[in-house]
């Protein structure tokens, strides 16, 4: 294990710093400004990925700033969980550039130029995020990738995107005050914030009062970006972004920022025996296993396509706390490898529902019966990448589910395994009637769907005819055009059937573009009127540039899947959890 | 002649102060260049004071050549010295935007000088009742400066700040006899030694700290005597509003902790633990109150005001918990506030020239029709929320780890929430600059508001007033990094301080 002084990593946040002013100036050329981004992108991943046959026999790299506060230094450290987090980010970097560039010119959107300078500003937090050498460090570049991430949360510019994007930024800033208190006892209580494996609060020296609230105050901070219940709720209203934002930002970066600030937490400032020997970790458990249960539920009542599946980000991520909280070595390494596997599968499912947005501009999926004739690839990308997060086998999510729950009946956890799997089975049912609508049924003849449509309470066929009171208001903020029926149908028997409340033809409020606002007043998603047009399987359905980064994080996921240890990110994983004292290989 | 630098820094001003007027029997526009070389001037000798100060320590002189305690004694250690730095290095930044923005008649540049004058005396001075003589010129001539605006609110204003200061000064000069009586000497070095005799829990010394300490927090605009405040900030000269919110309350906090620390000493803190608990609480609700009062505000500039009743009690708050973090913090955090208060001054007055804006609302859309103006005002913002590596989060964490160190833990929970807080009112300006499209030109709003307060004389902006604001936005992030270097620097003063 030695320290090697290098520049690399400094270069890799770097790459996408210094690349912000050259976008800035190549406003005016938008081909110039995409390449800029890309070449950006290449440069970072190629930095990091130099770095990894170094890490994985045993160095770690690091670079010192010089002190910035009270005799801590501004550090980077890449060792092996740092290097897993930023090889994933600036791997998706690239997939997600190409991506942008065919939804962004798809949608034929406004502040382009704003929107890739604030990417590159995000992916350079990101990594300073992953390379942190200590507490300090790390709070520094999570603050920062909080303010670059706010344009692109509220780059609509429409009243919805600038409330998401307040709350966006209380919540996160409001966490980045929690890591901040948690940063300061820690330092209190120890006299240093560095990350070393096996953590820096020994339970016996400290007051456990203390010491808790320090975790719990870190724990807190961290777990509003990785969307643990009930700080989460950012998250689902964060949808109204563009697409690759939702992707690569809230599915990848940011979130994954949050969980591995938690995974530094658990392993390198307190350590796994002290987090034990406290008893903190049942308590991250339990909220991790009720946030994994209660968002897929939630989810499954989820029309638009992006929330539900932000709802099954919210739950997927609790799937990583817990692994972290559990503590022994099999869901560690579970909850680790789980950072990738989500991460590609994930992003893959938000880059089909933005193609899908910008090819059909549908975005609820009762409309989306009968797509896989206009979108086969795309749909099949989606079923591939829905079977990984139920954790079917063969693809990303199934490895790292089974360690989770190897990990959970070692310790004697039998309740959390039972929620994993659980948890799948909801998965299950709110992923596959999307994939089996799209390749199964049609516009015209598709079943009609319960768990959306069914109102709060159950239907009881009353005499007015109107639904009861929980219909028609669902969480998507919309309410039946049909609600004043509910008085008025009193003497109308035949307005009993509530799908009448349920209109798919009404306008979808998120994401607003602007490519048919001169052709359409009152534009709705949804099968044009001879219902979906079939489409070849070689690419027609849409521009390559939203495809192959589809179909390149699909295949990702199946890599993972199929063969875990020759993708790198298993032996990144492993190398992680080893190095901790006490863990036997 | 290094023996005379810290008369000298009193004296360049007031005498420079006078060249204006009389330059003005022959022309209009001598004003700046002289002040220009003033300041400039001062600049170097506040620098060699702080070179002077780190190698010899503590430097004393005796004006007149008259023995220390009956003659007056000016002292300098490093938290002066910082402090004289600040004041000569913004004075003379505000001048490359006066030099289109401001009155340019002469009478102003002499006030100018002499406010200077009157905030450097406050910083070197070693003598309670010198410190009273300069506070009264520091603030006639703030007075005088906010009414240059000729403008009737700027009148009216003034007449507040003239009245509400003039009770803030008497109360410290009434502390400061109440001292005279106790102990029989003004000097402070002398006070220090012979208040522990008179007592420190005796009536007389009580009442002398709460009259003193009451009369700076007047000139500090800690709430709730800080009502002077908005009203001055928002109806002076842009470049007058700069000028003293970067430096009249900071100098004010400077003496408030001159006084604590070098004449009642941390003794005083601890033999009377009911003294530091007042101070601290009156500080954390002025951060409390500042802001939220702040949130209500539709005029820019006077939510700046409030923005700075609410960073002061951060300051404040510093000084009071006493342990050498957070004193570095506060310390820094004054400078820095300076810095950042200043600028965004500096930049609503060039938003005011390009765009006639000067209400929240008005701010729409800022980012296309003032787009330097519009980044440095976002970054420092940022940077007085709290986002690191800017000097705000450095400020904030020595202040928020030395309060812990102190034990004080409620004050922890106010300064680590004053983050949220100040997010509260500056995130809603970045927010409407940048992703709210611009008001219709055919509102009368804001036209309205320039027929009512703008100057009619109102200069197109410069390249030199932009050039002021991206230069304090760009200080207000490097100086952030710096902060360790300041502390090892001034870490011996903090020492004898705080014995």
């Amino acid at each position: 294990m030695t320290d090697v002084t290098s520049l690399r990593p400094v270069l890799a946040v770097l790459a996408s710093g210094l690349a912000i002013p050259l976008i800035l100036a190549a406003r005016d050329r938008p081909n110039l400004r995409e390449g800029v981004t890309v070449a950006a992108a290449l440069t970072k991943f190629g930095l990091v990925a130099s770095l990894v046959p170094g890490v994985l026999a045993g160095d770690t790299y690091t670079f010192e700033f010089g002190t910035l506060a009270t005799g801590i230094e501004l550090a980077f450290r890449v060792d092996a969980l740092g290097l897993l987090f930023g090889l994933l980010a600036s791997l998706l970097w690239i997939v997600t550039s190409f991506y942008s560039i065919g939804y962004m010119r798809g949608l034929d959107e406004h502040a382009q130029t704003r929107y890739f300078a604030s990417f590159a500003a995000s992916l350079a937090a990101a990594i300073g995020v992953a390379f942190a050498a200590n507490l300090l460090t790390i709070f520094v570049f999570y603050e920062l990738l909080t303010v670059a991430t706010y344009p692109l949360v509220t780059h609509d510019e429409t009243d919805e995107a600038r409330a998401a994007g307040r709350k966006y930024l209380t919540y996160t800033f409001g966490g980045g005050v929690a890591v901040l208190g948690g940063t300061l006892l820690v330092f209190w209580m120890t006299g240093t914030t560095a990350f070393q494996p096996g953590g820096i609060v020994d339970a016996a020296a400290q007051d456990p009062v203390l010491a808790r609230a320090a975790f719990a105050l870190l724990a807190t901070g961290f777990g509003v970006k990785a969307a643990l219940m009930p700080v989460h709720s950012w998250l689902p209203d964060a949808m109204v972004a563009p697409t690759p934002v939702s992707g690569l930002l809230h599915a990848v970066a940011v979130v994954k920022s949050g969980v591995f600030g938690l995974a530094r937490l658990v392993m390198h400032v307190f350590g796994p025996e002290t987090v034990g020997e406290l008893g903190v970790g049942l308590p991250l458990a339990v909220v991790a296993t009720v946030t994994l249960l209660t968002a897929s539920v939630i989810a499954l009542r989820k029309d638009n396509l992006k929330r539900r599946l932000a709802y099954s980000t919210v739950s997927q991520l609790s799937y990583i706390v817990l692994g972290l909280a559990l503590l022994g070595k099999d869901a560690l390494l579970g909850g680790l490898l789980h950072i990738p596997a989500h991460a590609f599968m994930k992003l893959t499912l938000f880059f089909c529902a933005g193609a899908i947005h910008v090819e059909t501009h549908t975005d609820d999926i009762s409309d989306m019966a009968g797509i896989g004739r206009r979108m086969p690839l795309t749909m099949a990308a989606f079923a591939v990448a829905s079977a990984g997060m139920a954790g079917i086998p063969l693809l990303a999510g199934f490895v790292s589910k089974w360690y989770i729950v190897i990990g959970a009946l070692e310790g004697g956890g039998v309740v959390f395994a039972a929620a994993l799997l659980v948890s799948g089975v909801l998965n299950i049912a709110y992923f596959w009637p999307v994939v089996y609508q799209a390749y199964f049924e049609s516009p015209d003849g598709h079943d009609e769907k319960p768990l959306l449509e069914g109102p709060f309470g159950g239907r009881s066929l009353r005499a007015d005819g109107g639904g009861t009171d929980g219909h028609g208001s669902t969480e998507d903020g919309r309410s039946g055009p049909d609600d004043g029926d509910e008085d008025g149908g009193i003497l109308d028997p035949g307005a009993g059937d509530d799908r009448d409340d349920y209109d798919p033809d009404r306008p979808e409020p998120y994401h607003e573009d602007h490519v048919d606002d001169d052709d359409h007043e009152h534009f709705h998603g949804g099968p044009p009127e001879g219902g979906w047009a079939a489409v070849g399987w070689r690419g027609g359905e849409s521009t390559w540039f939203m495809l192959g980064p589809i179909l390149a994080a699909a295949t990702g996921a199946v890599l993972i899947g199929v063969a875990p240890y020759a993708a790198v990110f298993f032996r990144i994983v492993e190398a992680a959890v080893l190095e901790l004292p006490g863990v036997v290989a | 002649m290094i023996d005379h630098v810290p008369v000298l820094l009193i004296v360049l001003p007031i005498v420079a102060g006078a060249l204006p007027l009389l330059a003005g029997l022959v022309s209009d526009r001598a004003g700046w260049p002289i002040a220009v070389l003033a300041m400039v001037g001062q600049t170097g000798l506040a620098g060699w004071l702080g070179y002077a100060v780190a190698t010899e320590g503590t430097i004393s002189y005796e004006v007149g050549g008259f023995a220390a305690p009956f003659g007056i004694e000016l002292v300098a250690d490093g938290l002066s010295a910082a402090v004289a730095a600040l004041i000569a290095v913004v004075a003379l930044g505000v001048l490359g935007y006066v030099r289109t923005a401001g009155p340019r008649e002469d009478s102003f540049f002499s006030l100018y000088l002499l406010l200077v004058a009157g905030l450097t005396g406050m910083t070197v001075t070693g003598d309670v009742f010198n410190l009273y003589v300069f506070l009264e010129i520091t603030g006639l001539a703030a007075y005088a400066l906010v009414a240059s605006g000729r403008r009737a609110s700027a009148a009216v204003a003034a007449l507040k700040y003239l009245i509400v200061g003039t009770v803030g000064a008497s109360l410290y000069l009434l502390g400061v006899g109440y001292l005279l009586a106790a102990t029989g000497t003004l000097n402070m070095a002398d006070l220090a030694a012979k208040l522990p005799e008179v007592g420190y829990d005796s009536t007389l010394v009580l009442t002398a700290f709460a009259l003193i300490v009451g009369g700076l927090a007047v000139k500090v605009a800690l709430f709730p005597v800080h009502t002077w405040q908005p009203g001055a900030y928002a109806t002076a000269p842009d470049s007058v509003s700069a000028l003293i919110s970067a430096l009249v309350s900071t100098v004010a906090a400077y003496a408030l902790a001159r006084i604590l620390f070098s004449v009642f000493t941390v003794e005083f803190l601890r033999a009377v633990p009911v003294a530091q608990t007042a101070l601290t609480v009156v500080a954390a609700v002025s951060v409390v109150a500042g802001s939220v009062l702040a949130v209500s505000q539709t005029d820019v500039q006077r939510m700046l005001a409030y923005s700075s009743v609410s960073q002061f009690g951060l300051v404040v708050a510093g000084f009071a918990v006493a342990t050498p973090a957070a004193v570095v913090g506060a310390l820094v955090h004054l400078v820095g506030h300076a810095v950042m208060k200043g600028g965004l001054f500096a930049a609503t007055g060039v938003v005011r020239r390009r765009t006639g804006a000067t209400t929240i609302r008005g701010y729409d859309g800022l980012s296309a029709r003032a787009p330097v103006a519009a980044g440095s005002f976002a970054v420092l913002a940022l940077a007085m929320v709290g986002v690191p590596p800017a000097v705000g989060f450095v400020g904030k964490w020595y202040i928020v780890l030395g309060a812990i160190r102190g034990g004080a833990w409620g004050l922890v929970v106010v300064l680590l929430a004053s983050t949220l807080l100040t997010l509260a009112y500056f995130a809603r300006m970045v927010e409407r600059m940048y992703f709210t499209a611009p008001p219709d030109p055919a509102d009368e709003e804001d036209t309205a508001a320039l027929a009512d307060g703008g100057d009619p004389t109102d200069a197109p902006v410069s390249p030199g007033m932009v050039a002021v604001v991206v230069a304090a936005a760009l200080v207000a992030v490097a100086l952030g990094p710096t902060v360790p270097i300041i502390e090892g620097a001034i870490d011996a003063t903090i020492q004898t301080l705080l014995q």
